[in-house]
């Protein structure tokens, strides 16, 4: 199965906008002497693209299967748990402002840290994931196992025997 | 109801994060004290940062283990940005500072820092900068070398570890008061890259650290001409400094390396380590390590680093106005 | 044959047990998806503090050279290379594996790691005056030509179509020019404080390689049809050493282009396997086969990866120059303990730098025997069901991105990069051109800035570029591999594109 002409049309078109946007930004931003490799790149770069995007309209990009509907569908649920998980692993990163003082933004932002928010992340992603209907008693119990045995693994690994120093939440 | 939710938002907050409050400096420090690096790992800052920390953790020190953190990226800009900016000041993220390097860059603008957004504790090394040409280079000493320069304006190349850092400060001094031209090449990838430059001959000289040209010295690979400092150095007490050699260069190149927290950490945890850190840096063990590495080892407490870098401030605010 | 007099010194029960440590634990860090060597060996540091100094660089000398083999493991199981030295490895790799090869790609793999190992430390051992002469001379105009080089390989590469790989190695080059410039100190395409630093190579790598694999694994996750992550049935390892008996034209490609590009300071050792890889096609009688699961590009990438770590510790050891980021690493273990690089070395510290060598020889053997029983034992692990398998993939490249610099920042990079080149891939995007860009851009302009530098101060008049870039043998040599490369890759895709569009009746350019 392959891509449909739109959508060809539509990645190679954003490609081609990303690529137009580096030329500009690198053509216009001083010191001229720093960009003067990125001003190299940067024809390369739209050239390159431009002759994607013609193949595009012309109808000869043939590669690549696209995303289907079911696709989207698929992995939408995962890639969710995934921002949510990585941004309550993210303690102390990317500050707004405006919001600080205020006592739910400050809660949020102390994060759940690195092994809590793996723990929950690992064990939604697997039961999200796993074929087994969720009315089934005994997969959750197998899928508790399994969490607790691949963080074990992951906190010895990283906390005990590398002594890597992780941002800590509110818990752990 | 708005208060309510407040109310029970706060206590919620506060069950939650009591394991966190900040400690007092009775307490402090009761978990391990990052030191963030600037530079990669192996690099000269990299390594004696490793050296000076490493009895923390004994019971008369500090009690708990330093750890590092290496934030390379930029010549030390991306790491002393980040410090400024994000780390939490309580004393549990320290930093290693490089003088004259993170002043000129402030002063050079384009960064979140300046010498008002840290508190130095204390300093540990001083490696000033050193002239050093190939080994089979014509020139022997920094006369002849300043003297072609003077004769062939723009012909001298000269490598060092980028811009705004010791090497190149050093360079600009010595242009200054020589009144020679020469051409500073940048490298990328620390002094290391600099020093292959001046051994495989891609350049004319080259300006590196005091360490590193007295091992590629030792090892036969370059000659060292002169000395960026006041005095000789006890490693290198047969090279002249550039006083010496009638170039009125004092030292404010010399990269002076030491910890230092964010603004803002509670004075009795910075008096705390101002108290503690200097007896560790002197502790036996480092004293030795350091020998071994070829790293000079200078001590200075809070207040002789603030003096210290008070008068870097001015100096360089005058060195880099024209640039 | 000094060395062979301090074979004793590998054998002392501590530096010993070291060394077979040193080599499972690397073996299994670098078959762990997301964890990479350089990562491993920073980490290692600390401990080397309690250690002698002999000790200490046999711990870091295993765990370097049984990363990299170790990395393997997982770019052909998982198509997630462990190191930048490993994609290539991915390329053919995990077509073999996906054809049910998976054992057998493995024995080769490090069969091959083996030999292309053991002969690069003895060029170390014999040849190390010599080859640091050579080393040194590489000056800015050939490092910029030698990256230019490499950028070639581009177009050929992994790639279905030739304007995408080549458009993927744009935006790879793009994305090594965010952040600050280095030596001018300009601020480039800083949208947010995390890419201040540029793209960090190795959470690049994570995110561009593992995110789209755990998103693919999502993608099929709830349907039943087939849950395991990959069958890796048994091969006979009889059949594997014949075979690498009969691979004699890509082990000495692998070896030769492995020990030059590892002797090169500032290349980084990083794109040993994938110009490897590419010379093993264009030099082999089946390019065709290639990218389909077959073993000569495996083959080739492999022992050059590893025959890379030898003569890449000659200006290391030398002239204290690192030529790669883990090089580097080493060095600062050495300076530790007070051990001076210089060309005498060999004479002042014998007894550290011959142990040293000599486990990195014994090691090799090492890694092999040991390889193939963890690869034994990862094959077992592969077939853990996908949802577990995402999941953990997923799991530890936010620890692998966080550990490297230990910046949350590098992880939202990570996640971004898998992303977009998720979305890429499916439009016939491919991820290894991405990646060579990434490593390429910064040596090619760090190198072209200096020459720039330097030749103005070298020679007069408007034509001082060109007369420092174009002129010496050196450089003349490398513009004709240059011309040479470009030309091969046109004019096989133009035959290619015929020959498709005879079959099927429409280009597949």
């Amino acid at each position: 199965m392959t891509a449909s002409r739109t959508q060809h049309l539509v990645s190679s078109g954003g490609i081609f906008a990303i690529a137009l946007f580096v030329a500009w930004v690198s053509f216009t931003q001083e010191p001229a002497e720093a960009f003067l490799f990125p001003r190299l790149i940067s024809v390369f770069f739209m050239a390159f693209a431009l002759w994607n995007f013609v193949r595009a309209v012309m109808g000869l990009s043939k590669v690549g299967e696209g995303l289907s509907g079911d696709t989207v569908k698929a992995i939408l649920p995962g890639l969710i748990v995934i921002l949510i998980y990585f941004f309550w692993a993210a303690k102390g990163y990317g500050k707004v402002a405006a919001l600080e003082g205020h006592w739910l933004y400050d809660w949020v932002r102390r994060g759940l840290g690195f092994y809590t928010s793996s723990t929950i992340a690992f064990f939604t992603l697997y039961s999200i994931y796993d074929p087994t209907p969720f009315s089934d008693g005994r997969s959750w119990i197998k899928r508790v196992i399994v969490t607790t045995i691949f963080m074990a693994v992951i906190y010895g690994l990283f906390a005990l025997l590398l002594k890597v120093q992780t941002p800590r939440g509110m818990i752990f | 109801m708005k208060t309510l939710f407040k109310a029970l938002g706060l206590s919620l907050a506060a069950a939650t994060m009591g394991l966190a409050v900040p400690a007092s400096a009775d307490e402090y420090p009761s978990r391990p004290i990052g030191v963030a690096v600037s530079y990669g790992a192996g690099g000269a800052t990299d390594f004696q940062a490793r050296i000076v920390t490493m009895v923390a953790g004994n019971e008369d020190m500090l009690g708990q283990p330093i750890y590092i953190l290496n934030k390379p990226g930029a010549g030390g800009r991306v790491g002393w940005n980040w410090f400024a900016d994000e780390v939490e000041a309580d004393g549990y993220t320290m930093s290693a500072y490089n003088v004259p390097h993170f002043i000129a860059q402030s002063i050079k603008g384009g960064v979140k820092y300046s010498v008002d957004s840290f508190e130095p504790i204390a300093n540990w090394g001083a490696d000033p900068a050193v002239v050093v040409v190939g080994k089979d280079s014509p020139y022997n000493t920094i006369q002849e070398l300043v003297d072609y320069a003077k004769g062939n304006p723009g012909k001298v190349t000269l490598s060092g570890a980028g811009l705004f850092v010791g090497h190149h400060i050093a360079a600009l001094q010595l242009e200054k008061e020589t009144g020679a031209k020469f051409v500073y090449i940048p490298t990328k990838g620390g002094g290391a890259a600099a020093m292959k430059a001046v051994i495989a001959g891609d350049v004319v000289a080259g300006i590196n650290n005091l360490s590193d040209g007295f091992r590629a010295a030792e090892a036969g690979n370059v000659k060292v001409l002169a000395v960026a400092d006041l005095e000789r150095n006890d490693f290198l007490p047969d090279v002249p400094t550039l006083m010496e050699s009638g170039y009125p260069v004092d030292n404010a190149s010399v990269n002076f390396r030491g910890l230092m927290v964010p603004k803002g950490t509670p004075q009795d945890v910075i008096d705390k380590l101002a108290a503690k850190v200097p007896g560790m840096f002197e502790h036996a063990r480092v004293v030795k390590r350091m020998k071994a590495g070829g790293s000079p080892l200078h001590v200075m407490n809070r207040e002789e680093v603030q003096a210290m870098w008070a008068k870097r401030q001015e100096t360089l605010a005058e060195l880099l106005k024209g640039l | 044959m000094e060395f062979l007099s301090y074979f004793g010194g590998v054998f002392e029960p501590l530096a010993f047990a070291l060394l077979v440590g040193g080599t499972i634990g690397g073996l299994i860090l670098g078959a762990t998806p997301g964890l990479s060597p350089t990562m491993a060996v920073a980490l290692l540091i600390p401990f080397t503090f309690h250690l002698s100094a002999t000790q200490g660089l046999i711990l870091l000398g295993a765990a370097y050279t049984s990363t990299v083999a170790g990395g393997a493991v997982s770019a052909i199981l998982l198509k997630i290379p462990g190191a930048p030295a490993n994609i290539a490895t991915a390329l053919d790799g995990n077509a073999m594996a996906r054809k049910g090869q998976g054992a057998r790609a493995l024995h080769l793999s490090f069969l091959s790691s083996g030999i292309g190992g053991v002969l690069g430390v003895l060029l170390l051992i014999f040849l190390t005056p010599m080859l640091a002469q050579w080393a040194l001379a590489f000056g800015p105009s050939h490092l910029f030509w030698l990256a230019i080089l490499g950028v070639t390989v581009i177009g050929t590469l992994d790639s279905k179509s030739f304007v995408k790989g080549l458009l993927s190695g744009c935006i790879g080059l793009w994305l090594s020019m965010i952040g600050y410039d280095d030596i001018q100190g300009a601020q480039r395409f800083i949208f947010h404080d995390a890419l201040a630093g540029g793209i960090h190579i190795i959470a690049a790598l994570i995110g561009i390689f593992a995110i789209p694999q755990v998103l693919d694994m999502f993608a099929k996750g709830r349907s039943k049809v087939k849950i395991e992550a990959i069958d890796v049935p048994q091969h006979a390892f009889g059949d594997s050493v014949k075979e690498i008996g009969r691979s004699a034209r890509p082990l000495t490609i692998g070896t030769v282009i492995g020990s030059i590009v590892g002797l090169i300071p500032g290349i980084g050792g990083q794109i040993a396997g994938l110009v490897a890889y590419d010379q093993a096609k264009k030099f082999s009688p089946h390019k065709e086969k290639f990218g389909t699961g077959h073993p000569e590009g495996l083959v080739a990438a492999e022992s050059a990866n590893n025959a890379m770590v030898g003569p890449s510790l000659v200006p290391l050891l030398t002239l204290s120059i690192p030529g790669s980021p883990t090089a580097a690493v080493l060095l600062g273990g050495l300076l530790i303990h007070g051990i001076f690089p210089g060309s005498d070395i060999f004479d002042r510290n014998p007894e550290v730098i011959w142990t040293f060598i000599n486990s990195m020889l014994i090691g090799q053997i090492f890694m092999v025997i040991f390889g193939i029983a963890i690869a034994k034992w990862a094959a077992k692990i592969a077939r853990a069901p996908l949802p577990i398998m995402g999941s953990a993939v997923l799991v530890l490249a936010l620890f692998g991105s966080y550990s490297v610099q230990q910046s949350m920042g590098d992880v939202w990079i990570m996640l971004s990069l898998g992303l977009g080149m998720y979305f890429l891939e499916k439009f016939g995007f491919s991820a290894a051109p991405v990646v060579l860009g990434l490593i390429l851009g910064p040596i090619a302009e760090s190198n072209f800035v200096q020459g720039s530098l330097i030749a103005g101060a070298q020679f007069d008049g408007n034509w001082a570029q060109a007369q420092y870039f174009m002129t010496g043998s050196l450089n003349l040599v490398l513009m004709a591999l240059v011309v040479l490369s470009i030309g091969y890759s046109f004019l096989s895709h133009r035959a290619r594109g015929r020959n498709a569009s005879v079959k099927s009746g429409e280009v597949q350019a």
